[in-house]
């Protein structure tokens, strides 16, 4: 009844962190009175609200989503912007009292009147979890009654972090909607693959398709950017899941490749070195010999034009120096991309990173050389660690922003806040360009001189 | 036809305008010195508020979370609360937690404020120095931000009265100061911004007199650069060195109507003459507290606030041009609606639809509003023709559909940068809000 977790979720056995450590089930704890991250409810909304035909509604007292809706930043090509209102049940003292399902019930059936959507999650919360409410049970009903599929999403915070949050969001995507509709043929291109753990931000997912389109792949569905409730449906057609910089969803992909046989691979496409290891990855997986021709051809002409446009910018920033501190995947991928552009990383972040994440750090960055890793996302740790190895500039997600530019050191967010798309080649040139200016502002020389 | 506060009947809130009472606590405390705010309850619940809070005042907020897990959501939070309060202090050494719960450890059951009263007795008993613990009770599933607010104001008032009464009179306090100036204690809504708070302070000020703000969110979040750098606590706000001059006071200044039911309770707290406006906004609520003040004081109105009350009404003949025959829709919290309908009845807008958090009766027949509801943003469709919106961010909706302009004001807001510089209070504000709509209501 909501609160029963799979104990699944905290056994991932594609996950590094599960190894040595199995019995502390690393991704469960955060102490107490400590800034942390977000909660399941957090996690889930990120995964599944992208998708644009689908409507969300938290069934939770007013704040899971009144105090923080309409903030994420994925982008959708056309259609209504239904899929960013925030719907909430708001429980309040009477239903607790007296139960909330039916207001559930009502609230959904009235949503489905008006907005017509192809789909509607509900998502679990605390308050709902803990009195017992039977959200599953709503849902399947409406699901029959409705005739669109109402997905019980249950996240309710305390369970964990929003790490769990993805994978209970890739769960309910697995259980509800993968495998049950199967895509018109002219959907279906010579080589389908998915993007699973692709947010649109800023446009990214676009570039990444802009990419592979020239060398004739098919993204067939992306979960869950700029996407629909029939495309993730007919997902299990590809021939390749290709998750990008995301460990949570890689259990959505090992139960894909568990029940439909579709094989996956982990890439980033952040960087130049990145972006064309990944496509190669994906033509090297795929296999066609003549695909795999043409995308080296591909991968030299972008390459070549990529650095001819980065070209200044890398003069300049040859050498700087970077305090780089972000999640998982991204505390290695990243060191790739800046590489690329001459940058020097002195320190990465490695709290949410696995074994294997940090591995990487010190196998595959020799050429960077000597890297410090950061356990200790505090402020005040990043800032002196930053000033005692003379940072040009931090790159961090936005909860460390004023944590630096109120030490007047250069800042960018390279997290789900960012105001420019970095993936891919386009996004290479677009890094490269924010973070030069960045550096070379003016600014910080002005108020270091000026303050105090 | 006037329709008084329809609480329209149905079953879900579709961008919803109200946000939670633990929100509204936690900016209470926010405008404390060197404060840090710990939410009891799951992760997100701090995380959520943390983020909006932040992109809103584009600021560090310091808010933490007791990080409640399964575990302590069915057995009991104690461990996860007192460890949290404990760890906070040893790594911050704030001069105030505010304590918030939820909708989690509320439905819970557990006596939050009996562990929180044993805590404090026990560090009492230790006699070491310790951070000012305050609890304001926030179960999210009753009330909303207003009312997290006042809750925290009280609790804050009360640990004040509780450490200075003995005996039944108050203890005056024994600190040196500038003698010249009077204190008066100034509680504001939580709808002023930053700047707001900084303009009531200057004027009080013109006035000779030492305003002691509870809380203080000018001096914490107006946005400036500490010279200390990043801090992990609020760079400013009241000060707990002052809440003993709190008695000292001269007399209470209670301003927004979310507060007014707090009166009495604030008089008896404080035993100071309390002086209540529902706002400060427009032309003649300005006059009243400018006359107030020079009554008090004894001091004449400063020449410069007359020249200002000269450009007000100048800035009202050259404004109202632009409101003829527009229709406006207000979608704000009570004490921002109640303001800026002050402000908007003056120039004689059209006040054709408002929508607030919480039933007050006898403002729509006040301002002349056509419509004025409890609910959510989605009120704002389909209500016929409209010329603009006044809401946060998230009516921005509303106004792409309608193809509309928007003109951001309440919380949140956060797709623009500046909001903590605007300010809306006494002659300037008016003058503020009226340039500013008319120019969004300005078509060629």
């Amino acid at each position: 009844m909501g609160l029963a977790l799979k104990e699944e979720f905290f056994d991932e056995p594609s996950c590094e962190h599960n190894g040595a450590a199995k019995e502390k089930k690393a991704c469960k704890t955060a102490v107490p009175g400590s800034s942390t991250g977000g909660c399941a409810l957090d996690g889930a909304y990120i995964v599944l609200s992208p998708i644009k035909d689908a409507l969300n509604i938290v069934h939770a007292p007013i704040n899971c989503l009144g105090n923080s809706y309409n903030q994420r930043t994925s982008k959708a090509e056309k259609g209504k912007n239904y899929y960013m209102y925030g719907f909430t049940t708001a429980i309040n003292e009477n239903d607790l009292i007296f139960g909330s399902e039916e207001k559930l019930r009502q609230g959904i059936i009235y949503t489905n009147d008006r907005y017509k959507p192809k789909g509607i999650f509900v998502y679990n919360t605390c308050v709902p979890a803990l009195t017992g409410e039977d959200i599953e049970g709503v849902s399947k009903e409406l699901s029959v009654k409705l005739k669109i599929p109402v997905v019980p999403v249950l996240s309710q915070g305390f369970s964990g972090n929003k790490n769990l949050g993805n994978k209970i969001a890739g769960d309910a995507l697995f259980t509800h909607l993968i495998g049950k509709k199967e895509p018109k043929i002219d959907l279906m291109g010579e080589f389908n693959i998915n993007l699973i753990g692709e947010y649109n931000i800023k446009g990214e997912l676009f570039l990444v398709k802009k990419a592979l389109k020239s060398i004739g792949i098919n993204v067939l569905s992306t979960i869950t950017g700029d996407s629909t409730v029939e495309e993730i449906m007919y997902s299990h057609k590809a021939e390749l899941n290709v998750v990008i910089c995301s460990k949570a969803l890689v259990y959505l992909a090992r139960k894909m490749k568990e029940k439909f046989g579709i094989p996956y691979i982990e890439e980033s496409f952040f960087g130049m070195t990145s972006t064309n290891k990944a496509i190669t990855d994906i033509v090297n997986a795929i296999g066609n010999m003549e695909l795999i021709k043409k995308t080296k051809d591909y991968i030299k002409i972008m390459t070549k034009k990529t650095e001819e446009k980065t070209y200044e910018y890398k003069k300049f920033l040859t050498g700087k120096k970077v305090l780089l501190y972000t999640g998982g995947v991204k505390s290695w991928s990243m060191i790739s991309a800046l590489n690329d552009l001459g940058l020097k990383v002195i320190a990465t972040g490695i709290k949410k990173s696995t074994d294997e994440d940090k591995l990487r750090i010190i196998k595959e960055f020799d050429k960077n050389g000597n890297i410090i890793m950061l356990d200790n996302g505090n402020p005040v740790n990043l800032i002196k660690i930053a000033r005692e190895n003379n940072a040009d500039i931090i790159l961090a997600g936005g909860r460390n922003q004023y944590t630096a530019i109120k030490s007047l050191i250069p800042f960018l967010d390279v997290n789900q806040e960012r105001l420019q798309p970095y993936v891919s080649y386009e996004g290479i040139e677009c890094m490269a360009k924010i973070i030069y200016s960045e550096i070379k502002s003016p600014l910080f020389k002005l108020l270091k001189e000026s303050i105090g | 036809m006037v329709n008084s506060m329809v609480n329209r009947l149905k079953n879900i809130e579709i961008n919803p305008l109200k946000t939670s009472s633990s929100l509204g606590a936690a900016v209470f405390f926010l405008g404390l010195k060197n404060a840090v705010v710990l939410m009891h309850g799951a992760v997100g619940c701090a995380s959520f508020d943390k983020v909006t809070l932040t992109k809103h005042f584009r600021e560090n907020i310091p808010i933490v979370t007791t990080a409640l897990n399964e575990t302590g959501a069915i057995l009991g939070g104690k461990d996860f609360l007192i460890s949290g309060i404990n760890n906070v202090y040893e790594k911050m050494k704030p001069d105030f937690i505010g304590v918030t719960s939820s909708g989690l450890t509320e439905t819970q059951g557990e006596d939050i404020s009996g562990i929180i009263k044993e805590f404090k007795n026990f560090k009492n008993a230790q006699n070491i120095p310790f951070a000012k613990v305050i609890y304001a009770s926030t179960p999210d599933y009753k009330d909303g931000f207003e009312e997290g607010y006042l809750a925290a104001m009280l609790s804050l008032l009360t640990e004040a009265v509780g450490k200075n009464k003995e005996g039944g009179s108050y203890k005056k306090s024994n600190r040196t100061k500038a003698k010249n100036k009077k204190s008066v204690n100034v509680f504001c809504p939580p709808s002023f911004t930053p700047q707001d708070f900084l303009e009531l302070r200057e004027t009080l000020d013109d006035f000779n007199l030492k305003p002691i703000m509870i809380p203080d969110l000018g001096l914490s979040l107006d946005g400036h650069l500490d010279e200390r750098g990043y801090l992990q606590t609020t760079p400013g706000g009241l000060d707990a060195k002052d809440l003993t001059d709190i008695f000292d006071g001269e007399f209470n200044l209670i301003i927004g109507l979310s507060l007014k039911d707090a009166v009495k309770n604030i008089e008896g707290l404080t035993g100071l003459k309390t002086y209540y406006f529902s706002n400060l906004c427009g032309l003649k609520n300005s006059d009243d507290f400018f006359n107030l003040l020079s009554k008090a004081t004894g001091k004449e109105i400063p020449e410069k606030y007359k020249r200002r009350r000269s450009r007000l009404m100048d800035a009202y003949l050259d404004a109202h041009f632009y409101f003829s025959g527009k229709e406006i829709a207000l979608a704000l919290g009570i004490d921002l609606l109640d303001s800026f309908s002050a402000i908007y009845s003056e120039i004689g807008a059209n006040l054709k639809l408002g929508i607030t958090t919480k039933a007050i009766d006898g403002i729509d027949i006040e301002y002349g509003f056509l419509n004025l509801s409890e609910g959510d943003l989605d009120l704002l469709d389909n209500c016929g023709n409209l010329d603009m919106i006044v809401s946060n961010s998230n009516a921005k909706f509303y106004a792409e559909n309608l193809g509309i302009p928007l003109l951001k004001a309440g919380f949140p807001i956060i797709d623009e940068i500046g909001h903590n510089y605007k300010h809306y209070i006494l002659y300037d504000g008016a003058i503020n809000l009226v340039i500013e709509s008319a120019n969004l209501l300005f078509t060629e």
